[in-house]
């Protein structure tokens, strides 16, 4: 859980989202809908997206779960770039759904570290936003894309070769 | 600088208690508080603006306290966008008096003149010296009265305000340290679940708070976590432990309730809204209306119709009420903490100001949803059991009984007189008010009739310089529940005014902005059209242009408005104008809208990035509400339950958006929370005229409604036409009653001619079987095996029951059955069996009192069974658990209830010999022919049936069948290769429940898998070595994505199906999952929807089986579980999503 293991005893019908809330006291994974349909409950999964509302917590046993509490840098406890990216392109109104863009704009950008303005809508098309933030939240993401490219860009060395395979992160 | 503690404040006593509203202390802190609320648009950040530029203190020195009953000015409810324009001008007077005191100290301080000394960022400066704030109240409480005549800055000195400033909660939320209502933990609480009456969303009318007949609690007494179930009048609900026990015991409580009386007719909203009772209320008679309409020579008379909306809170509400021995606490998402606290008092009739109402924000709300109604509902249950508690409304309850945004008609007439707007007068209804707490309406608090309110008139005098006018809003109760929403009446009054005016413009052969321009006397508004026109790009035209570019047209359409609010006439908020691009697409009927050019004129902007913000949310949810949004009804309630059947705008919907805000800082700030939601209907529907030269006049302006009024018909009417439903009872049973008695006929004959020559079996007398003691362990784990491999716990065990205890019901064409009990128990189970009569029932279907078993129990297989095996298995059963249960009796229809007839199937079906290898195979391929064939009975769900029930051999064999309400796929032959299966993927398949993205198995598949754990890895492998030589045929290329499938046009049985409201049911429900828009959900399908069995069925049961009951994995496997609907969707929704998926994705299945 967020880099530390954690055991616990559950009821098997329980949600992922309902121990994380409950039992852990991880809040950022909000419930909106319970049935996978709006998105603020997503968590990554061994960094995977995952709607935790429609998971089981046992179902996540022996999993890195990562959530908003967790992505920050461990050490220097400086902001995850997408976080940084919603910050600054102020991507939330009431913000209960922040949670769930961060953690897809995550997935999306694991998967396609340049995507345009359309690859951005369309990596979100199943996440509802009811303030209507949607202009802020593709503009965060866009500005998260640009942050992650300049921390890669930093982690290339003066002579212009990548550090990246003597175990630099991304 | 002393260390004492001091704190200056400022304060307002006239009303009865101190209120402060600004206190600065020796921490150097200023804490404002306002009696309005954050509803997530950023205000707070706005009001510490104002506090930190009158005050000359940085803004990180200014915090904000919104809403506490406690603590902050009783200011009423957060609505009407009057924050900064109403509740901020005493704060910025206070925050002004606070500065000239501390002016004053510090020029005394510092021995300088008074009006000489400068004051900045928390500091008093005279020439080189300087003194800070904090110093200045060291060791004294100073108080002083709140004078709103206090001098304040002149704008134009403005640092602060004005300036966009950095949302102050976004860096706490980013990280998910904000602590919303949601969030918050109160020692020893407990959780609460409410039962809603079946009236759902309705809050008028005698049954209202009188419909509850009768609950059992001692039902759900002994349940987990049980605490408490409470009642009061129609108020019901349960408080547990953990919330998913208090869920799950309100789930399990039986209660009657009364049904209510239906509904007045909704699907014809207008009619409906115009027939109920009335006051009608004339607003505006400028003129003489019926000589001016008489005078015109153009008169148009059009009806415009808005429809009820959802607020929609993304977070269902959530409170914790602590009852305190009568001193209560609330945790509270409120937008109306006062308004709350008065309620709660009468609920629980103290006086209010024993009530502490804490503020916390919640998702935003937009107007009134349930988050004071969930405050009652804690309030009520915490009282009952003496300690805090949780009530966290569910998606559903929150759908159903928020108050609605009213529907709202608007019935218009109007005309010219040589070019000009001459004459024009509007009837308005809007049944709505202010939506009555909810607690107080259950419990009987206050009576239910319906209570009209005046809220249908803002905005509702068209801006226009028109010499007659006839302008009367109806005020009337609501219908459903409803309250206000953004935009309130303003919004449908606006899509009236300037849809109408747009026409006229045409009808007088004028451009449209041109027109508007010349009724508008005020220049300021002139200005504003002018500069959104001219910045907005607006392309002058005197007719629509219906620009068309193959099968899309293009239009461009103008509104604007003056939102106003507040009791009629009312005050004007900030006037939003709109410039916006539509494309439609002339064959499905479909409306995007791409661009939208707000200018906006405000007064004096706070911070602008903020303004803007809240247009943008403006734009995309009222764009929403007006091209998709419209609330369902059945005849009793309100009927949607989840976002699956009222969908909201997505990301790739929402339209580019442009703003630009008029420069006017000397002008006093004006409200911006719904201004530019407020054009957004009419804007839409003429750029539509303008594409098309079709008015829409009812929205949402939906695909339907669009084909409708374009004249487009509906394609592919097979998807939504009536679908025979046909089910093993049809297939097995042939169509219809005569053949199956021309069956029983048959059988009947048979029984009659061959019954003397049945073999007669003898019963095997009781007698104890043999300890399980008596067995070696490696008997015991060979039997252990066999029992995984047959999946005998499954068919044995009722969900929730005792395990291996039967009892479950079978499904058969022939009636229903239930399984046996095969623990040793002695009386009910297998405890006096012996191995001989266990041998028997297992190999010849002969149960031990000598009667026939039906072939639902699958002997035919077992009795291919080894030896050892079987006596293992009968080894094996004597250690489990025993279970004193009686098998229920079979229900069987005539004439399959005689058991001897299953004598005479037997004769004719049954196969006892066991299997013997083939020499000509690999062990392993012997094995596992074993293991499919005998103990795995895999042909008992995969092989079909004839229609007297018996699995049909040969080339039918495992060719796939349906199973209890599921669908057993082909697993041999070419149905099967064509799939693809492999030797790989079948053993991935059997070992892990996933063969990449093959198949994974779900339902009784699932349950046989997770037995399958049991296996050693060399069984798995001799299956899969055997299924894969079943395999006939080449395997072909399976399409990945049956999207791919839908593209073609040209061919019927690929065409997209329309785009209505079950193909948005499907895109707002399912794709999420089954199209998912992210690489690698760890939530989502594993396979696509064109090789799930279920849409390879022959029919849709196995689909309305697995969309209503969902798919729960077992936890042993990698397979995944999937929600069922079956609560949020009804059959008949069910149905329509099980045919469109088959239409959709099952062209495409092999």
């Amino acid at each position: 859980m967020n880099g530390r293991p954690q055991t616990l005893v559950v009821d098997a019908h329980r949600t992922l989202l309902d121990v994380l809330r409950s039992d852990l006291a991880i809040t950022s994974p909000k419930y909106g809908c319970g049935l996978a349909q709006c998105g603020s409950c997503t968590v990554l999964i061994d960094g995977a997206p995952a709607r935790s509302c429609v998971m089981r917590a046992a179902k996540a046993n022996g999993a890195a779960i990562t959530t908003l509490e967790g992505l920050a840098h461990a050490q220097t406890g400086e902001l995850h770039p997408v976080q940084r990216g919603f910050v600054e392109a102020v991507g939330a109104q009431c913000g209960y759904c922040l949670n769930g863009m961060v953690m897809t704009a995550i997935a999306l950008l694991r998967e396609n570290p340049n995507p345009d303005e359309g690859d951005v809508r369309a990596a979100l098309r199943h996440n509802l936003c009811r303030c209507g933030t949607h202009k802020e939240i593709v503009a965060s993401v866009m500005r998260a894309a640009e942050l992650m490219r300049e921390e890669a860009q930093a982690q290339t060395s003066p002579d212009g070769t990548s550090s990246a395979g003597e175990g630099a992160s991304a | 600088m002393s260390g004492d503690y001091g704190r200056i404040l400022v304060f307002r006593d006239e009303a009865g208690p101190r209120e402060v509203f600004l206190s600065f202390d020796t921490s150097g802190v200023a804490i404002g508080f306002n009696g309005h609320v954050d509803l997530g648009t950023g205000i707070e950040t706005a009001l510490s603006q104002i506090v930190a530029e009158e005050l000359d203190l940085p803004l990180d020195r200014v915090r904000m306290v919104l809403g506490d009953t406690e603590k902050t000015p009783n200011q009423g409810p957060t609505i009407a966008s009057e924050t900064i324009q109403i509740t901020a001008v005493p704060l910025r007077h206070a925050s002004a008096q606070i500065r000239r005191e501390l002016a004053i100290r510090g020029a005394r301080r510092l021995n300088a003149p008074a009006a000489r000394v400068t004051l900045e960022d928390g500091e008093v400066r005279w020439k080189d010296t300087h003194v800070p704030y904090e110093s200045l109240i060291a060791g004294e409480e100073i108080a002083l009265r709140l004078d709103t005549e206090t001098p304040v800055k002149n704008p134009k000195d403005y640092k602060i305000v004005g300036q966009s400033a950095a949302r102050v909660d976004l860096p706490a939320k980013v990280t998910g340290r904000y602590p919303y209502v949601h969030d918050v933990f109160v020692e020893g609480m407990l959780h609460g679940h409410v039962i809603r009456p079946p009236y759902a969303g309705r809050d008028s009318g005698a049954f209202i708070g009188k419909s509850l007949v009768s609950f059992d609690e001692a039902a759900v007494g002994h349940m987990p976590g049980f605490v408490a179930v409470v009642h009061r009048g129609d108020f019901l609900g349960v408080v547990a432990e953990r919330a998913d026990q208090a869920e799950a015991i309100a789930e399990a409580l039986p209660v009657e309730w009364l049904m209510p009386p239906d509904l007045p007719d909704m699907t014809s909203i207008a009619d409906t809204v115009r027939s109920q009772p009335a006051t009608p209320r004339n607003c505006d008679s400028t003129g003489d209306f019926a000589r001016g309409i008489g005078e015109c020579d153009v008169r148009l008379t059009r009806s415009y119709v808005w429809p009820y909306h959802m607020h929609g809170s993304i977070g269902p509400s959530c409170s914790i009420a602590d009852w305190n021995a009568g001193e209560p606490i609330v945790w509270s998402g409120t937008q109306n903490p006062h308004m709350l606290r008065a309620d709660l008092a009468n609920l629980m009739q103290i006086d209010e100001t024993l009530i502490d109402i804490r503020r916390y924000q919640a998702a935003g709300c937009y107007g009134r949803n349930c988050a004071d109604d969930v405050c009652g509902d804690a309030l009520l249950l915490s009282q009952a059991v003496g300690r805090p508690v949780r009530v966290q409304l569910t998606r559903t309850q929150e759908h159903l009984w928020e108050p609605k945004g009213a529907a709202q008609v608007m019935d218009v007439e109007g005309g010219l007189l040589g070019g000009r707007f001459h004459a024009y007068s509007m009837d308005s209804w809007y049944p709505s008010n202010r939506g009555p707490n909810l607690a107080l309406l259950l419990t009987g608090r206050i009576t239910p009739e319906p209570r009209p309110s005046d809220m249908g008139d803002r905005t509702i005098i068209p801006p226009y310089a028109i010499p007659h006018k006839a302008i009367t809003v109806h005020d009337m109760a609501p219908i459903v529940r409803a309250a206000w929403m953004r935009g309130v009446s303003a919004l449908p009054n606006t899509f009236a005014h300037e849809c109408f005016v747009d026409e006229l413009a045409f009808a007088a052969g004028r451009d449209p902005v041109a027109f508007r321009l010349d009724h508008i006397d005020d220049p300021r508004t002139a200005h504003l059209i002018r500069e959104c026109a001219e910045r907005g790009g607006w392309e002058e035209r005197s007719e629509p242009r219906k620009r068309r570019e193959g099968r899309m047209a293009y239009g461009q359409g103008f509104a604007f408005a003056t939102y106003v609010h507040g009791a009629f006439p009312g005050t004007a908020a900030a006037a939003s104008a709109w410039v916006c691009d539509v494309a439609v697409d002339m064959e499905t009927g479909e409306v995007s809208l791409t661009r939208v050019f707000v200018a906006q004129d405000q007064g004096l902007v706070i911070n602008p990035d903020g303004v803007r913000h809240q247009i943008h949310g403006n734009v995309n949810q009222t764009a929403s509400r007006v091209l998709k949004e419209e609330l369902s009804f059945d005849e009793i309630a309100v009927t949607p339950k989840s976002w699956a059947t009222y969908p909201l705008q997505t990301f790739p919907e929402a339209p580019a958006i442009e703003t630009m805000l008029v420069e006017r800082s000397g002008d006093p700030a004006l409200g911006v929370g719904e201004s530019a939601a407020v054009p957004a209907a009419a804007a839409i529907a003429n750029a539509i005229f303008d594409a098309t030269g079709v008015r829409m006049r009812e929205a949402p302006f939906t695909p339907e409604k669009m084909r409708a009024a374009l004249g487009i018909s509906a394609s592919r009417p097979a998807l939504v036409g009536p679908v025979a439903k046909t089910g093993w009872r049809d297939r097995l049973g042939g169509k219809g009653l005569s053949k199956r008695f021309g069956l029983a006929a048959l059988l009947g004959g048979s029984l009659t001619a061959g019954a003397l020559a049945l073999p007669i079996h003898r019963a095997i007398p009781p007698a104890a079987a043999p300890q399980a003691s008596s067995f070696s362990s490696d008997i015991l784990a060979r039997g252990r095996e066999v029992f995984a491999a047959g999946n005998c716990a499954d068919c044995h065990t009722v969900k929730g029951g005792a395990a291996n205890a039967g009892g479950l019901a079978m499904e058969t064409p022939f009636g229903t059955i239930y399984t046996s009990n095969i623990t040793p128990d002695p009386k009910t189970g297998l405890g006096e069996w012996s191995f001989a009569a266990f041998d028997r029932a297992m190999r010849k279907g002969v149960s031990r009192d000598g009667t026939s078993l039906y072939p639902a129990f699958p002997y035919t297989s077992f009795a291919k069974m080894s030896g050892d095996d079987m006596f293992a298995l009968y080894a094996f059963l004597q250690t489990l658990e025993p279970v004193e249960q009686e098998t229920p009796k079979a229900a069987m229809a005539v004439p399959f209830n005689l058991r001897p007839l299953n004598a005479v199937w037997k004769a004719v079906y049954h196969d006892e010999t066991q299997l013997a290898p083939d020499a000509e195979k690999s062990p392993a391929w012997n094995r596992g022919r074993y293991l499919v064939q005998a103990t795995g009975h895999c042909s008992a769900c995969h092989s079909p049936r004839n229609a007297l029930g018996a699995e049909k051999g040969g080339a039918a064999a495992l060719s796939g069948a349906p199973v209890k309400g599921w669908y057993a796929p082909a697993i041999a032959g070419e149905k099967a290769a064509s799939f693809g299966w492999s030797e790989e993927s079948f053993y991935q398949y059997l070992r892990t429940g996933v063969a990449g993205d093959l198949a994974a198995a779900a339902g009784p598949m699932a349950e046989v898998v997770s037995n399958l754990r049991e296996l050693p890895d060399s069984d798995i492998r001799a299956m899969a070595t055997y299924l894969a030589s079943m395999q006939t045929g080449q395997a072909e290329a399976l399409p990945v994505n049956a999207a791919a499938a839908v593209a073609s046009p040209d061919d019927p049985a690929t065409e997209a199906p329309p785009l209505d409201g079950v193909h948005r049911l499907f895109e707002s429900a399912c794709a999420v999952c089954h199209e998912p828009a992210i690489g690698g959900l760890a939530t989502a399908a594993q396979v696509p929807l064109s090789r799930s069995p279920a849409v390879r069925s022959q029919n849709d049961e196995a689909l309305r089986t697995v969309i209503r009951e969902g798919i729960e994995a077992p936890l042993n496997l990698k397979t995944r579980d999937m929600p069922g609907f079956g609560k949020e969707l009804t059959e008949a929704q069910i149905d329509a999503l099980a045919r469109y998926v088959r239409a959709r994705y099952g062209a495409a299945a092999p």
